[in-house]
């Protein structure tokens, strides 16, 4: 997770796409364009205690005046949907991050199959409108309870037209996940949805023989652990053998410090990246919100995050 | 309705009891004679929170600029005790860095004056001499704590690599000794 910009956005509309998922759409009060954004994208909207929830952008790409996004209802999940459900209405204002993408199409790409279960199409939408505006070859298996029950499902026949095969259970069509088809050079396969769609689309696309690199999934990670309990870990300094122990109640910082380790440091709460360091082995508990997930594998924040037993930092 | 519990009580430094400042305080220098001017104020009301422009604002003296976030302990950084009550910063810098000048980036970088997250965002100040001296923005008197520095959460909000070349020139940590009203336009001189 990084850090983006949040604005303070203006509910311009309100739509029922079916009785569960609500189609809202967004505004700036005070200014014509909102950020850029590309298919693929999601936002955080922050709800009243500081928690985040993503949803997808699932508008026309590359309209800046307005975002559309899509939140169903989720009855015994966390209360995050049921809040935006009771709260957004037309005119009210809602807190929203920059997008982020972790789940770009493959420019360059030669044939698009899209995989989407129920309100898992938001972003798949976004992406079938730019597929489709730049003519590509795509086609979209849009799997859902009932026609009544799909969200979002006259947006996606306009966007899609024929390119569109809907898999509705309660008329009889279950999705094969074999129909993905078998790898074929430039072909890119995106899917979103519940748990037990991504994972049969995965085991289905192993087992056809697809390259990893040609399969994307949008998953979302769950936010920092509320409950999170520092537990003591031991800090090994690779150059000079010096085994630290960090207690539970201290930072690796604060405990690098007092050793006479000199790391830059400022907001010592894990956002601005000054204190990070190398480290080589040890299983890390990173709970920044600056390094970028590649970059964990061997850098990790003192001021904030902390490891399992021991760990072996490159100082 | 979405107002943020505010993190932490604000923590201001009074500014001149920041080691750099009562350092600067003892030693003789800065720069006299000059003259400049207010271009922009710019509060936001919570970390992160994009920055809104105000055609006038009400400064707090120990507190901050009504509605920010350092003013109401909103901000990335307000649980640490700092010199944060008003930020400054030069738009001669600014015009730097559109300009690649020095050519530390990969090409221009065009910082508008609601992106770069500084409070208040002056012409003709140099904010670097103002360590440890005492300064009028109209009414206002602010006293120079700290040179403020860039930071990689500002790389990350913007999606700019303007870490490197802030460096040394992303303006002033102030705190208020006199309050008042600051509206663009207002006349800023030395005082000390």
């Amino acid at each position: 997770m990084t850090a983006r910009i949040i604005q303070k956005l203006r509910v311009a509309a309100v739509q029922a796409s079916t009785p569960e998922v609500m189609l809202y759409t967004l505004e700036h009060p005070r200014k014509p364009l909102l950020p850029a954004w590309e298919a693929g994208a999601h936002v955080d909207l922050r709800l009243p205690d500081g928690r985040l929830r993503q949803y997808s952008l699932c508008g026309e790409p590359g309209v800046q005046q307005r975002w559309q996004l899509a939140v169903k209802r989720e009855e015994g999940g966390r209360g995050g949907s049921a809040w935006l459900h009771g709260a957004l209405a037309m005119g009210s204002d809602v807190l929203v991050s920059s997008p982020r993408n972790n789940f770009p199409l493959v420019a360059g790409a030669r044939r698009h199959v899209l995989v989407a279960g129920g309100i898992g199409v938001t972003p798949l939408l976004a992406m079938a409108r730019s597929l489709a505006a730049e003519g590509a070859d795509f086609t979209l298996h849009f799997c859902a309870r009932s026609a009544e029950l799909a969200p979002l499902l006259p947006e996606l026949r306009a966007a899609c037209r024929e390119q569109l095969v809907t898999w509705f259970a309660e008329e009889g069509r279950r999705f094969d996940p074999a129909l993905i088809g078998g790898p074929e050079a430039g072909t890119h396969l995106y899917a979103c949805g519940p748990h037990r769609l991504t994972e049969a689309v995965r085991a289905a696309a192993r087992a056809l023989g697809w390259a990893e690199a040609n399969q994307h999934y949008e998953v979302f990670q769950p936010t920092l652990d509320e409950n999170f309990k520092p537990e003591p870990f031991e800090l090994r300094i690779a150059s000079t053998g010096q085994v630290l122990l960090v207690p539970a109640d201290r930072s690796a910082l604060e405990v690098l410090r007092e050793a006479g380790f000199a790391l830059a440091s400022s907001c010592e709460l894990g956002v601005c990246g000054s204190c990070v360091c190398g480290y080589r082995d040890g299983v890390v508990i990173h709970r920044d919100n600056v390094l970028p997930v590649a970059a964990r594998q061997d850098r990790m924040t003192p001021c904030i995050s902390r490891a399992r037993v021991s760990v072996t930092l490159d100082l | 309705m979405n107002s943020l519990p505010p993190k932490a009580p604000p923590t201001h430094w009074e500014a001149f009891d920041h080691p750099a400042a009562r350092i600067a305080r003892d030693v003789a220098g800065g720069a006299g004679g000059w003259r400049g001017e207010l271009l922009h104020i710019h509060i936001a009301e919570a970390a992160s929170f994009e920055m809104e422009e105000l055609p006038e604002a009400t400064c707090v003296a120990g507190r901050g600029i009504e509605g920010d976030r350092y003013f109401l302990g909103t901000g990335t950084y307000s649980p640490k005790p700092d010199v944060r009550e008003v930020t400054l910063i030069e738009q001669e810098a600014l015009d730097a860095l559109a300009r690649n000048d020095p050519p530390l980036q990969g090409g221009p970088i065009v910082l508008a004056p609601e992106q770069h997250r500084r409070n208040l965002t002056v012409r003709g100040v140099p904010l670097n001499h103002l360590v440890g001296r005492r300064f009028q923005v109209g009414e206002v008197i602010l006293r120079g704590g700290r040179l403020n520095f860039p930071c990689k959460y500002l790389e990350e909000l913007l999606g700019m690599p303007v870490y490197l070349p802030l460096y040394n020139r992303s303006g002033l940590n102030c705190g208020i000794e006199r309050g008042g009203i600051i509206r663009p336009g207002d006349a800023i001189i030395p005082l000390d």
